[in-house]
């Protein structure tokens, strides 16, 4: 075989894949990326780059009403399931935009995003380049109704999705403290007073066994990493009041099973799921871990007991047997 | 100029990747370029190569692709060409020292430019007569084993340059190795200027990443932050990237009682929009030949405090202006430099303006300026292939001659980190 010519367009020979392969010029189509921007009000932009990835003018779509960011909220269907944010030519750049007000309501659940033009099959947006840095400072949705959060991330397959949050009121989690024999739980309620009977709930899940109610007290929460001044105010429909409450391992053994945590606010209020949603780590599950500790039911058996985060980013705690530790 | 980069695997997400393609971009817009990548492992590189960069690949190792090339019985025996002493031996055969030397001695262009000192040793080997042939150090001398540094006091003379992306590297070159007639210089990675504005300074975050390996030394800076905590519970830290030291990590910030403090993120891309979320960047390292992340940051506007540790860091900050640097492994220092930028708002909002405009000269466009000037002065070098010839000759004879009077192997031993 001769020595390859680098500048050969195309090459036929097995020795190595046609040039345009390895390169992204050649597939079609062309997907765009989205720059999602969150603000300080509360809303979130989409800035659709009208170039694709290797710098080429790329079929940009055109500005005319037709074209729009569709969010479909993932396993649903249905009139609340999808959304249509038509795209318009933005100030800056000539690029084009679209707005997610902060007074849309979305349900709760992974919305994915497409690009809408005309009649043509919408096509998956893929993430660029975020700026999330609002969300940081505990920015969020503090409409009169409902407290809501929006989280752009990339899914496991590279595409742009919105995680969103609606609650009503909301129990934020903060600091938790694990020692040797109970949570200290840190955290922040809105929407909701505390009242003298406010307790926390751990409640099995799967189970017909009772919850375990525990007092609630009024307590400063401190959040690492917030800003100094936060540039939210609490609003005037979400008063936030802070908790604490300390949850005795004790009280959760014996037995392998997980517990839910809530917080009443009042003997006869509806509980609040304890969750951590108010910042800009969509899956909290990995990133705030917790230690394990080693407890013994009073009959003598062996229990780890954890704290965690779900899927869903609400917190809860999981009670599992230590086969090992049990001769010890 | 027609200027061909030789790249081990463009479709990877190392630092090589990212640089290599900062630079072939920067220079695209004036001269033809092409990244040649030996294995393609993946349908979509992982960065972008950016426009105007040709990509292509000698050795399709994608399993379900007509051109694959996972069963050539030549990939059975061992590469001869491509050198035993590079870490990367056992993934190249006899198959590719065929199509990397195809690719050589055919080659149109006027430049080329292995990334790895493997891979150097080609083109030092292979290329026809006629282009300049340049071999990049992405790592350092220091860090290749003995037997490494003999065999490029060997070929290295056949190239025409060799760079290094520091100063200090490139005196270790000139001074350890003997390259007669070939010019070595210290040229500087590349960094894009951010998509996303530059920070602010006013959230409570200290960032680092990297691969969470050993000589990252993120357990000293999880420990330098426990010390930070006891005065600033405020504020905290996050680590992104991934790798092999996670657990052990984990167990420490637990074992320390930082996980309302500490935060092991997982890896990010792209990593720009994280730094803007931090105003203190921080590095911790025993060992970076370059200090990629450190130039990242600064890019984003956040001050870095990072350990003086051989090479990069202490030729990127200028310290006590643009950033600040601690001894290596010096919990107490490090853990005392971030509390001064913590502690005073104003300084560290003041140095992260100044890493912002001193960041600058890591541009591409800056990068690629620099490294056209040696091309250009190289390309038009009088009688360049007969000093080549020359220098081939002499390289042998030197290099043996050196051997035994420096006692390379050990002499060159020492210096390993």
């Amino acid at each position: 075989m001769s020595g390859p010519s680098l500048d050969a367009p195309v090459r036929t020979t097995a020795a190595a894949p046609p040039p345009n392969a390895s390169s992204p010029h050649g597939r079609t189509p062309h997907r765009l990326r989205a720059d999602c921007t969150t603000h300080g009000d509360g809303s979130l932009t989409f800035d659709v780059r009208l170039s694709d990835e290797t710098g080429k003018k790329a079929a940009a779509p055109e500005a005319d009403e037709h074209a729009a960011v569709l969010l479909r909220l993932r396993h649903h269907h249905g009139p609340d399931a999808s959304l249509s944010l038509p795209l318009t030519p933005a100030a800056t750049d000539g690029g084009l935009r679209a707005t997610l007000p902060a007074t849309t309501w979305l349900r709760e659940g992974r919305w994915d995003a497409y690009l809408a033009q005309g009649d043509e099959e919408p096509q998956r947006l893929l993430p660029g380049v975020h700026d999330l840095r609002s969300l940081l400072g505990g920015a969020h949705v503090d409409a009169r109704a409902w407290l809501g959060v929006r989280i752009p991330y990339t899914t496991k397959h590279g595409n742009l999705t919105i995680r969103t949050w609606v609650r009503r009121p909301h129990a934020e989690a903060g600091t938790l403290r694990i020692d040797d024999a109970t949570i200290a739980l840190h955290g922040t309620l809105y929407g909701a007073q505390l009242s003298a009977t406010a307790c926390l709930e751990a409640r099995p899940r799967d189970s017909a066994a009772p919850p375990v109610r525990i007092p609630v007290r009024p307590a400063q929460e401190e959040h690492s990493g917030r800003e100094t001044a936060p540039q939210h105010t609490p609003g005037p429909h979400h008063p936030q009041h802070g908790f604490a409450a300390e949850l005795p391992f004790t009280a959760l053994l014996p037995g392998h099973r997980i517990w839910d945590l809530w917080l009443r606010p009042s003997a006869d209020e509806e509980p609040v799921r304890v969750a951590r949603i108010l910042d800009d780590i969509p899956d909290k599950k990995h990133v705030f871990s917790y230690p394990s500790r080693h407890v013994a039911s009073p009959d003598g058996t062996a229990h780890a007991v954890r704290p965690y985060y779900t899927v869903n980013n609400n917190l809860s705690v999981r009670v599992s047997y230590e086969a090992a530790k049990q001769e010890g | 100029m027609h200027i061909s980069f030789l790249i081990f695997s463009a479709y990877g997400m190392g630092g090589t990747v990212r640089t290599t393609f900062n630079l072939a971009q920067a220079l695209a817009e004036q001269h033809e370029v092409e990244v040649v990548s030996v294995f393609r492992y993946r349908d979509k590189p992982f960065f972008e190569p950016g426009p105007g960069v040709r990509l292509r690949s000698l050795v399709d190792m994608r399993r379900n692709s007509p051109t694959y090339d996972g069963a050539n019985p030549e990939r059975a025996r061992p590469a001869r060409v491509f050198p035993a002493a590079d870490g990367q031996f056992s993934r190249h055969s006899a198959l590719t020292d065929r199509r990397i030397g195809e690719h050589l001695a055919g080659t149109e262009a006027d430049v080329v430019i292995g990334t790895r000192p493997g891979l150097n040793v080609h083109v030092a080997r292979q290329t026809r007569r006629g282009p300049v042939r340049l071999g990049q150090e992405h790592l350092t001398l220091a860090t290749h084993s003995a037997r490494m540094k003999l065999l490029l006091s060997r070929v290295y003379p056949r190239l025409d340059a060799v760079t290094t992306v520091t100063e200090a590297d490139a005196r270790d070159y000139r001074r350890t190795l003997w390259l007669p007639g070939v010019r070595v210089e210290g040229l500087p990675n590349s960094v894009p200027e951010p998509q996303v504005t530059p920070s602010d300074g006013s959230r409570k975050w200290v960032v680092a990443a990297g691969r969470l390996a050993p000589a990252k030394r993120y357990d000293v800076l999880i420990r330098a932050f426990a010390q930070v905590v006891r005065e600033r519970p405020d504020w905290g830290l996050r680590i992104y990237g991934h790798g092999r030291e996670r657990d052990k990590l984990r167990n420490l910030i637990d074992e320390l009682g930082l996980y309302n403090h500490v935060f092991l993120m997982g890896s990010a891309h792209p990593i720009e929009a994280e730094w803007v979320k931090g105003s203190i960047c921080a590095v911790t390292s025993s060992l970076e030949s370059f200090g990629m992340t450190i130039v990242e940051a600064m890019r984003c506007g956040l001050p870095v405090v990072a350990t003086d540790c051989p090479h990069g860091p202490g030729e990127i900050i200028r310290n006590g202006q643009d950033g600040l640097l601690a001894p290596t492994g010096d919990v107490s220092a490090i853990s005392g430099a971030l509390l001064r930028l913590i502690n005073d708002d104003q300084l560290r909002v003041e140095m992260g303006r100044a890493a912002l405009t001193a960041s600058a000269r890591f541009d591409p466009s800056r990068v690629a300026a620099r490294y056209e000037d040696l091309l250009t002065s190289l390309v038009n070098r009088p009688a360049g292939a007969l000093h080549r010839a020359r220098g081939t000759l002499l390289g042998g004879a030197y290099a043996a001659r050196e051997t035994v009077r420096r006692g390379v192997g050990h002499a060159l031993e020492g210096a390993r980190a």
